[in-house]
C-alpha cells in the first residue's frame, strides 16, 4: 500500500489545482484565515487543493504562515 | 466540488505585476471603489494596517520611521526563512547567509512600497508583506541552487519510486509490471512534459530551478507538470495499469476537468 501510495502521490493531479499564480495573490488571506482558526479551504479550494501538490508553494505558505504568527502583530511606530 | 473563493482566480488586469524576478504574478482586480477615491486607503482595514499603510506613503510625516520599522521586521522574517530552508543552501553561512537576508528584505521593501496601492486588505498589512519576503526567498533559494550546480534534467531517479524490497514476489511482479507501464508512458510524454516530470517528480529538482533552467516561470512549469500528471495517469490506466487516488480507488483516464483554466492562473 505505501508504494501505490507512492505512485499515487506522483502522479497527483487533483480537479481544481488553482495553479502557482492564482494562489500567490491570496496566500495572505490565505494564512490569516488558518492563523484565525478558519479553513481556508472554504474561500479559496482551489489554492488548498494546490498546496497539496505544489511543494515551492507550500514552503512559501509554511514559511508565511509561521513568519505571520511569529511577526504578525508587528505594528507602526 | 465546492465553489472557489471569488478572489481566488482573479482575471488577468493592468495591475497585473511582477512579485519576484521568477516571473510570479499577482493579479489584483481593479475596483470601481478603488479607483474613485482620492485617498486609495481601502476601506475596511483593520487599525494597524491602516496606520502602515497610511504611514508609508510618500509625505507622511513619519514615513522615514515607518519605512525604517518595516524593514528592520522584514529583515528579520527573511532571516527566519532562509534559516528554515537552510538545507537548500548548504554551504552558505555566515556573512554570505546575511547577505542573502538583506537582498530578500531589500527586494521585498522595494515590492512592498511600489504596490501599496494594491493592497486591499485581504488579509493583514503584515502577512500581505512577509508575502513578497517569501517570493524573494524562493527566487534567491533557487538562484543559489542553480548558481552552485546546474541540475542536469535527464536522467530517471528511479529510486524515487516504489522500494521492492519490502514486497512478497507476487507484489513485486505487478509493481515491475506498473513500472513498465510508466516507463513507457513517460516515453511518450510531450519533450517539455517529459522534461519537467522527470526533473521535479522523479529526480527531485526544485520546480523553481527548473523554471530558471528552461527560462520561464514557476507556473509554467507547474503547468506542464501537472499535464505530464494527468496523461500518465490516463495512459497507466488505457494500459490496464490504473493508479489508486488516496482513497484506494482507481482513477481511469481523465478527462478535461482539472486545473482552473480560467483568469490568472493559466493565462500567462
Amino acid at each position: 500500500m505505501t508504494d501505490l501510495h507512492k505512485l499515487d502521490e506522483l502522479l497527483r493531479a487533483t480537479d481544481g489545482d488553482a495553479g502557482c499564480a492564482a494562489g500567490a495573490a491570496i496566500l495572505g488571506a490565505y494564512v490569516d484565515l488558518e492563523l484565525a482558526g478558519e479553513d481556508p479551504a472554504r474561500a479559496y479550494l482551489g489554492t488548498a487543493i494546490h498546496l497539496m501538490s505544489c511543494s515551492a508553494c507550500r514552503a512559501e505558505h509554511d514559511g508565511l504562515l509561521e513568519a505571520a504568527r511569529r511577526y504578525g502583530d508587528v505594528r507602526p511606530q | 466540488m465546492g465553489p472557489r473563493g471569488a478572489d481566488e482566480t482573479v482575471p488577468a488586469s493592468d495591475h497585473s505585476i511582477d512579485a519576484c524576478d521568477l516571473g510570479r504574478v499577482v493579479t489584483v482586480a481593479p475596483s470601481s471603489t478603488e479607483a474613485s477615491c482620492v485617498d486609495a486607503t481601502p476601506r475596511g482595514l483593520d487599525a494597524d494596517s491602516r496606520r502602515w499603510v497610511e504611514q508609508l506613503r510618500a509625505g507622511h510625516p513619519r514615513q522615514h520611521q515607518t519605512v525604517a520599522r518595516l524593514y528592520d521586521v522584514l529583515r528579520r522574517v527573511a532571516w527566519f526563512e532562509l534559516s528554515r530552508r537552510r538545507q537548500q543552501l548548504q554551504s552558505v553561512t555566515g556573512p554570505e547567509f546575511e547577505d542573502l537576508a538583506q537582498q530578500a528584505a531589500d527586494d521585498a521593501l522595494v515590492n512592498v512600497l511600489d504596490r501599496l496601492d494594491e493592497f486591499r486588505g485581504l488579509s493583514r498589512f503584515t502577512t500581505w508583506a512577509y508575502t513578497f519576503v517569501m517570493f524573494e526567498v524562493s527566487a534567491k533559494v533557487a538562484r543559489h541552487a542553480w548558481r552552485r550546480q546546474p541540475p542536469g534534467l535527464e536522467g530517471i531517479e528511479w529510486e524515487a519510486l516504489p522500494d521492492p524490497v519490502a514486497l512478497q514476489p507476487e507484489e513485486l511482479l505487478e509493481q515491475r509490471a506498473q513500472l513498465d507501464a510508466l516507463r513507457q508512458a513517460i516515453g511518450k510524454l510531450t519533450d517539455r512534459q517529459r522534461e519537467v516530470f522527470v526533473a521535479v517528480a522523479l529526480n527531485d529538482v526544485p520546480i523553481d530551478v527548473v523554471a530558471l533552467k528552461l527560462g520561464t516561470n514557476r507556473n509554467a512549469v507547474y503547468k506542464n507538470l501537472f499535464d505530464a500528471r494527468r496523461a500518465l495517469r490516463a495512459r497507466m490506466a488505457a494500459a490496464g495499469q490504473p493508479v489508486s487516488n488516496g482513497n484506494g480507488g482507481d482513477i481511469g483516464p481523465a478527462g478535461d476537468a482539472g486545473l482552473d483554466r480560467s483568469g490568472a492562473a493559466w493565462s500567462r
